[in-house]
């Protein structure tokens, strides 16, 4: 087991290290001249004498393979430069940004748990019945809108309509809850759809005939069922959490959460290569370490995968 | 069994929906007069240091002052008072208010002038793109409340450009950072009505009244400025409440369609300001089929400008006949206008050569005429107008290539010269016209490589460094006339429209108006009732 893990995170390494090169060499690849950006954003008009002044605080005169070494060795000591925009430090923006992006994508984590379960539960039970139907369309439906058009009309309905919840910010746990529940919309029907497949294929397990048989209460039994079934809910929730986290973007620009998504459009937007660059290389890590966990768990959890492992 | 749990849960729903709207009309009922304007950006108001252009302009007219202030009845005294010119033009002495202080209750005097002024000027490659910052010669204190400006060479927009928002406008020296701003300020003390409290990045920035302003204090005592990157989500808080004002220009905050369906509605105040900016086509000079005179004045009377102006504009901006406004300073001059007239534009092809395919498209000596226009893709209204240009000139037999563009590659594009068409936006009053045309100069603008394949591009470019240092008043006149007036003739212009300032606010909020510089919104002035 120990020799598996060392061999997976060791691999781990060289799939970073492309992983970023390869983002560093699409930007750089670009014909616009960084030091022209760095000054446009700032509403300068980029004369020759400024050109260079700003290539040379850049350190944009370097080859590129220097520059390259530059970054990644600054990066690993969370120095990822400074934003073109605001001059600031970008891993300040960056740890600025997350928070409010972990507590969306925590919050978001909740309801698709909550959702999902209890949808799957109830479409498991009610097997191609109306509600079964019912409930899948509505989730099929659901997952077919664009989350910009969810997000716009929940916010009608919920702030404008009912004026339940304020529409945007950051104020209060009550704005998140649109925020969240629009986001999840777009996951949930992934799980509704496994826990429920999941379900109806344990129904007709031995195990299950035999607790019935035994005369065990319904929600006993139901419970039996479940627990058997969420196991490859599970590993498909553990690349959830990065998709969850990458995927803020367009829900974070319509709520105006202050987000990294909307970091990273702004950024975009401004071509602001600090920035971008770093969220790459931060989105890149937590991809891999996220893989990395699922699978060492699935090799835990599975006794034939761990002799195999040994 | 299970079916009356469903049903239970629905039933529930559609009770606490209920209860919601009634909750949602008694908080409605019990209003009272707010203290705080709520105001709805797409953008942070970042850095404001006014002597960097880092920042919101309108956040930055809220916090700092200048000597002088540009208002439409021209430039007035703000925290100079009254000022003497010498006869030659290069001496400004300028006698300050007295008993002004800045937020931190540093004194603001004749030193303070000197080292706001001095630290802009040392600043100099970030700020030469104002040309006020290339022609000051030395600054110098003469007792408390008198400072002089020294120039190099006479510069009539002298006083103008000093009323800028920025960079000329003044911040506590005990702000600066080892006496400069060129690197940032340690704190935003100005002598503005308002002062900025609390700045939380990209989510809101909380103004407050500046307690030793020396004017009349704003009504509305705090002015929350809340970033919202989307537009839609503007427009429902702006219906849900949570806002009070919706304020800017080309379509920054608002597009044409929203305004007209916010106006219909009839629950809010809708204001336009005047024409403030012009919003152009570029007809390059330089270009293959657009060298050709014949075909730039085709393309000239080809163009629909009602169709943009009322179908894609809604009507919210006028139509230019002429590349700037008669309200801007020296453009109230006669030129004859390029009405739309299709015939007129066909015959002038036809005389230019180009004969008209069974395609519907014109070739000569078996070229397609076929021209390309660049956009911002950022910008969906000019997309729109492009293709409503593309379909008015397909009826003369031209075809319009719309090449849209990321901001970068389209400045690139710009710099390099490589377009038939583009946008060109004027910067708007107060700038225009001494900043607009002193940018034709530069190289990196599409201006400068539009006319670059003009004969008299020289003495164009000439006769534009001489207007700004025009002392005669009717000379620089006749000057500006000179300049507009030829590349009028020329036809490397296609005026669109002017561009406008729009405003939306609640039915509570009053004194909503415009100042001269579109980039700015007079919150001092607004108050509720």
């Amino acid at each position: 087991m120990k020799q598996y893990l060392t061999k997976r995170i060791l691999g781990t390494f060289p799939l970073l290290i492309l992983v970023t090169f390869m983002a560093f060499v699409l930007i750089n690849l670009r014909t616009s001249d960084p030091a022209e950006i760095a000054l446009r954003v700032n509403q300068i008009t980029p004369t020759e004498e400024v050109v260079q002044q700003m290539r040379e605080e850049l350190g944009l005169d370097d080859p590129f393979l220097i520059r390259y070494k530059n970054w990644i060795l600054n990066s690993l000591q969370g120095d990822f430069g400074n934003s073109y925009v605001n001059k600031k430090p970008v891993l300040e923006e960056l740890q600025q940004a997350i928070p409010p992006t972990l507590q969306l994508a925590g919050v978001t984590l909740l309801l698709i748990v909550i959702f999902s379960i209890s949808i799957g539960i109830i479409c498991s039970i009610f097997e191609n019945r109306w509600q079964d139907r019912f409930l899948r369309g509505f989730i099929f439906v659901l997952a077919a809108m664009p989350s910009f058009w969810i997000g716009l009309l929940l916010m009608w309905y919920f702030s404008v309509y009912l004026g339940w919840l304020p529409t945007s910010g950051m104020n209060g746990p009550a704005s998140i809850i649109l925020p969240a529940l629009t986001l999840s919309l777009t996951f949930l029907s992934t799980y509704v759809r496994l826990i429920r497949n999941n379900m109806i294929q344990n129904a007709s397990e031995n195990f299950i005939l035999y607790a019935k048989l035994r005369g065990l209460r319904q929600s006993t039994v139901v419970w039996k069922i479940f627990a058997n079934s969420i196991q490859s809910s599970l590993t498909a929730f553990g690349m959830s959490i990065p998709r969850l986290i990458a995927g803020t973007v367009i829900v974070e620009n319509i709520f105006a959460w202050p987000g990294i998504g909307r970091l990273c459009v702004k950024a975009i937007f401004n071509s602001d290569y600090p920035v971008i660059q770093a969220y790459i290389l931060m989105m890149a890590v937590l991809f891999i370490v996220c893989n990395l966990l699922v699978d060492i768990c699935i090799v835990m959890i599975d006794p034939r995968l761990r002799r195999e492992a040994k | 069994m299970k079916t009356k749990w469903l049903a239970g849960l629905i039933a529930l729903l559609i009770l606490v929906a209920g209860c919601g709207q009634q909750a949602k009309q008694t908080t409605q009922a019990s209003g009272e007069k707010k203290n705080e304007l709520v105001f709805a950006s797409t953008k942070d108001i970042r850095d404001i240091n006014p002597h960097l252009t880092g920042g919101e302009l309108a956040a930055q007219n809220m916090v700092f002052e200048s000597l002088v202030v540009n208002t439409p009845e021209g430039v007035q005294p703000k925290l100079a008072e009254s000022w003497d010119i010498s006869e030659d033009g290069l001496t400004y002495t300028f006698k300050l208010r007295e008993n002004v202080v800045f937020n931190d209750g540093e004194p603001f005097n004749a030193e303070a002038v000197k080292q706001n002024i001095d630290a802009v000027v040392a600043n100099y490659e970030k700020n030469a793109w104002l040309n006020l910052v290339q022609v000051i010669g030395s600054t110098a204190v003469v007792d408390e409340h008198t400072f002089v400006l020294t120039l190099k060479n006479p510069y009539y927009p002298t006083l103008e450009e000093l009323g800028l928002t920025r960079p000329f406008r003044m911040i506590s020296p005990n702000s600066f950072i080892d006496g400069t701003t060129a690197n940032g300020v340690n704190g935003y003390a100005g002598t503005g009505p308002y002062q900025l409290a609390e700045h939380k990045d990209n989510q809101y920035a909380l103004f407050t009244i500046n307690e030793h302003y020396w004017g009349d204090k704003p009504k509305i005592g705090q002015v929350r400025w809340k970033v919202m990157p989307d537009h839609q989500t503007i427009l429902l808080a702006l219906q849900n409440g949570e806002i009070d004002l919706i304020f800017g220009a080309d379509g920054d905050m608002l597009d044409a369609n929203a305004f007209t369906s916010l106006q219909e509605q009839g629950k809010y105040i809708t204001k336009i300001s005047p024409p403030s900016g012009s919003r152009s086509i570029l007809l390059n000079s330089k270009r293959e089929f657009t060298q050709d005179k014949l075909i730039r004045e085709a393309l000239q009377y080809a163009i629909n400008k009602q169709t943009i102006a009322t179908g894609i504009l809604n009507g919210t901006e006028q139509i230019a006949d002429v590349l700037m406004s008669k309200s801007t300073p020296y453009a109230d001059i006669e030129l004859t206008a390029r009405p739309y007239d299709v015939a007129k534009a066909e015959a002038l092809l036809d005389q230019a050569g180009w004969v008209k395919s069974e395609d519907g498209y014109r070739y000569q000596e078996g070229k397609k005429l076929s021209l390309m226009l660049s956009y911002n893709s950022d910008n969906a209204q000019e997309k729109t107008i492009g293709e409503s240009m593309q379909n008015d000139l397909k009826a003369i037999g031209v075809e319009l290539e719309l090449l849209g563009e990321e901001k970068q590659a389209y400045f690139d594009r710009q710099k390099s010269g490589e377009f038939d068409l583009q946008y060109s936006l004027s910067w708007g009053l107060p700038y225009d016209p001494q900043t607009y045309v002193s940018t034709w100069r530069v190289p990196s603008h599409g201006d400068y490589q539009a006319q670059a394949g003009l004969e008299k591009k020289e003495w164009l470019d000439q006769t534009i460094g001489e207007v700004l240092v025009e002392q005669d008043e009717a000379a620089r006149a006749d000057k500006y006339e000179q300049i507009f007036s030829y590349v009028h003739e020329e036809a490397v212009y296609l005026p669109l429209t002017y561009s406008v300032v729009k405003a939306i606010h609640s039915e509570a909020l009053h004194g909503v108006t415009f100042n001269v510089s579109q980039y700015e919104i007079p919150f001092e002035l607004m108050y509720f009732e």
